[in-house]
């Protein structure tokens, strides 16, 4: 619309009814810069997709460290309980009864009074008094007695010299002649075991049952 | 469908939308309707059981349990620990079917009874989801055995936090620090400052995986940390209070006794290094065959005895100090002496004899004490010996202690105060009586006895410990320096009484003690003795106490004879596990007759 300013003023009138008769208004089409759209689409999807890929991969850490966390939890506290365990077994090393336990079974006693040696001058104090095994502590209780079902009184069996009151001397009168020669064995090894004299008693005894076997 | 969009559909069809938009109301209605009942159900009727259900699906709870506090003995050696156990548990649901196979590889692995683990495998009642297979297992193994049943493909066990507690030295002290049970102490001080031993259990809740237990990210989670409990820090020696109580159970094997106590203390910090009585237990096992109920407590502290003629020292050393009586004053002592409601006798037969004062001591006389003690009148005596700590707690820590018993001395007859100052008609416990033998020791300044430690509040809300220690002067130094020069002629080989109490080397003051028992049924003597021995070396630079107290001995003898040799051998110990030199002091020179 510029333009017609800049023309002679003797066209003026003729541009000026010209200019009327276009002034009547008409639509004008609506000027549509179409900008391009598959830049801003292309944006969009890639922000979207790069979101939840994120989100994703950073949910699947998340919980990967969760599980590594559990299992390094898990690790830690079998390790706490082993150094637990260990330190008990420590403990129950040094418990003083072990100690003095196996002290005395390589020949140690706890003295009765103390003596010290001066290390600069060699020299003793306190009166040196001989520690005996006698002055060993009795570390453990004696056993308790056993009650009598597993502790019966011991079946003594008695070999006397005397052959009329031996209970056995009568039984190779009763018995087969084959079995007394053994018999009689074996209680005469019993006898010389049990007696020191055994060979001088036990010899009568074994010629008074022959005699009577004849 | 209608060929013409814009009129077609206005006109002709009016009616179908209209029908269909009905019927389509009517149906979200009803749909709706179903929902608001629904609602109304869940919000209106029980809220809280919905949203409690609701919170429990996937979410994980777990107790955080407190470690207990270790009770540790004065060089930091634990006497009870704690380390983490874990129960077993089984759900009968899964493991009924396999019980048989499951219960003997449990009762292999865990040294449990197969028979009780087979009855919880298949639920001791039925519907049963929860049964207890066994208890308080090392981790390690419970992990481990765990691990062996997941390999075999077996369901339904479980594991949870169950703390154990170990006593490292089995019966050392054990008396003193008590025991546990199943779930809470029962006894010394386990039970005594529980409190502070046991701490506060903390809180972790997490919604998780179903199974597995792994925590979701991101997810609500809360963490209340535990807070352990406190240890406790003892003055017992653990060593010496091991040895301490070898040594008296041989003696109450060797002569039959029926119990024994034995103290020692620090003469000049009143710390109590052994506290020991026989029989004892094992704390690890309280409930072992044989163990009585009496025995797992501490006698030594709840039980009164007359404590005989260790009291003598008390008498003279009151006697001293109020300047009624010296070491070297004459007495002529008669066989026996016939006071208002009966004679008064010696232990020993004798004529008219003619002592000295440390004579009436190292020969311990009845008579001659009595002779001596007529200078007091009741209620001074009493004075001295309140002030000597007896007839009062010693407030140690120790939960059930006597006082004992010591007559007032307003209503104090003098037979009774005759009595009274040779030891008999009075009753005492055993730390009292060593914390009165140990102001002697301490040139005259008792030092109340203390078992903890720095400071610590038992659950009555006491508080004891070496803390609060005080120290109150009850007789001069000059009485307590010359009582102890009488009491080391009770060790010397000819004037004296016990010189089995001797340790070699080392000068010793000590007194014997021979005192009827009172029978607790009838209340009267019933012929049995308490023979006790109570002494300090070195006698001129006092550093340990010792006190031994043997009940009802099986064999003839006296506090010289059965309990010298007691006290000879812990104090010889204690004099070289702390490196006590001998002092080569000059020996007493008191004359014992004149």
């Amino acid at each position: 619309m510029s333009s017609p300013a800049l023309q002679p003023r003797t066209r003026v009138t003729r541009l000026a009814q010209e200019a009327v008769d276009k002034a009547r208004l008409s639509v004008v089409p609506r000027v549509r810069t179409r900008a391009p759209r598959v830049p801003f689409v292309t944006l969009v999807s890639l922000v979207l997709v790069g979101g939840i890929v994120g989100l994703l991969l950073f949910n699947t850490s998340m919980q990967q460290a969760s599980f590594a966390a559990s299992s390094l939890q898990s690790e830690a506290d079998t390790l706490a309980a082993r150094e637990q365990t260990l330190r008990m077994e420590l403990d129950e090393l040094r418990n003083p009864q072990r100690v003095a336990q196996q002290a005395q079974s390589m020949g140690m006693v706890i003295p009765a009074a103390p003596v010290f040696l001066d290390l600069k001058t060699g020299k003793t104090t306190g009166v040196r008094t001989p520690s005996t095994p006698d002055d060993a502590l009795q570390l453990l209780p004696p056993a308790p007695p056993k009650p009598a079902v597993l502790a019966p009184p011991p079946t003594v069996v008695e070999v006397p010299a005397d052959t009329t009151t031996d209970p056995t001397a009568t039984d190779p009168t009763t018995d087969p002649t084959t079995e007394a020669p053994a018999d009689t064995q074996a209680t005469d090894q019993a006898t010389d075991q049990a007696t020191e004299q055994g060979s001088t008693t036990a010899k009568p005894n074994k010629q008074d049952r022959k005699n009577r076997n004849r | 469908m209608p060929s013409t969009r814009a009129t077609g559909k206005r006109g002709a069809s009016r009616g179908a939308p209209l029908l269909r938009l009905r019927v389509g109301f009517v149906l979200i209605a009803i749909v709706l309707s179903f929902f608001g009942a629904r609602l109304v159900q869940l919000q209106g009727m029980d809220p809280r059981s919905y949203a409690a259900m609701a919170a429990a699906e996937g979410s994980a709870r777990l107790t955080l349990e407190a470690e207990r506090g270790d009770i540790l003995d004065r060089n930091g050696v634990p006497l009870a620990d704690s380390i983490r156990g874990k129960m077993v548990i089984a759900d009968p649901v899964l493991t009924a079917g396999k019980a048989p196979e499951l219960a003997r590889l449990l009762s292999d692995r865990l040294s449990i009874d197969y028979f009780k683990t087979l009855s919880a495998l298949r639920g001791r009642k039925t519907g049963s989801r929860y049964e207890y297979v066994a208890r308080r297992v090392p981790s390690t193994l419970a992990g481990d055995t765990l691990d062996a049943l997941d390999e075999a493909g077996f369901e339904g066990i479980s594991l949870e936090d169950d703390p154990i507690r170990d006593y490292p030295a089995g019966d050392v002290a054990a008396n003193l620090i008590g025991y546990m049970g199943t779930d809470e102490p029962l006894g010394g001080f386990e039970r005594t400052f529980d409190k502070q031993l046991a701490g506060v259990d903390g809180l972790a809740t997490w919604q998780s995986t179903s199974g597995k237990g792994v925590r979701i990210p991101l997810r609500e989670s809360t963490l209340k940390e535990p807070q352990d409990g406190t240890p406790l820090h003892t003055t017992i020696d653990r060593d010496l209070q091991w040895f301490t109580g070898k040594v008296l159970a041989q003696a109450v094997r060797q002569y039959r006794a029926e119990s024994a106590s034995a103290v020692v203390l620090d003469s000049r910090t009143g710390e109590t290094l052994a506290l020991v009585d026989v029989p004892t237990f094992d704390a690890n096992d309280p409930t072992a065959p044989g163990v009585k109920k009496s025995d797992r407590g501490s006698r030594a502290m709840s039980d009164t005895y007359e404590p005989g003629s260790v009291e003598k020292v008390l008498t003279v050393a009151s006697l001293i100090d109020a300047g009624k009586a010296f070491p070297r004053q004459k007495f002529k002592v008669p066989p026996s002496l016939a006071r208002q409601d009966r004679v008064i006798g010696d232990w020993f037969d004798h004529g008219m004899i003619k002592l000295t004062l440390a004579g009436i001591i190292a020969k311990s006389s009845n008579i001659g004490t009595v002779l001596a003690a007529d200078a007091f009148s009741p209620p001074q005596l009493v004075a001295y010996l309140q002030r000597f700590g007896l007839g009062q707690k010693t407030n140690v820590g120790v939960s059930g202690e006597t006082q004992g018993i010591l007559t007032p001395g307003d209503v104090m007859t003098s037979q009774t105060k005759d009595r009274v100052a040779f030891g008999q008609s009075l009753s005492v416990n055993v730390l009292q009586m060593a914390a009165a033998v140990n102001t002697i020791a301490n040139a005259g300044v008792r030092v109340s006895p203390s078992l903890i430690s720095g400071t610590a509040v038992t659950d009555e809300g006491l508080t004891v410990g070496t803390d609060t220690t005080t120290r109150t002067r009850v007789v001069s130094k000059e009485a307590a320096r010359g009582t102890a020069k009488m009491m080391e002629k009770v060790v010397d080989p000819e004037d004296g009484v016990a010189p089995a109490a001797a340790v070699p080397g080392y000068l010793v003051a000590g007194k014997t003690g021979t005192a009827q028992r009172v029978e607790a049924e009838c209340g009267c003597y019933d012929g049995s003795t308490t023979v006790s021995f109570g002494g300090f070396a070195p006698a001129d630079d006092a550093r340990f106490t010792v006190y031994v107290v043997v009940h009802a001995p099986g064999v003839d003898g006296g506090g010289g004879s059965i309990a010298g040799p007691v006290f000879s051998r812990i104090m010889g110990y204690v004099l070289g596990r702390y490196g006590v030199e001998p002092t080569n002091g000059t020996p007493s020179r008191l004359p014992v007759e004149w």
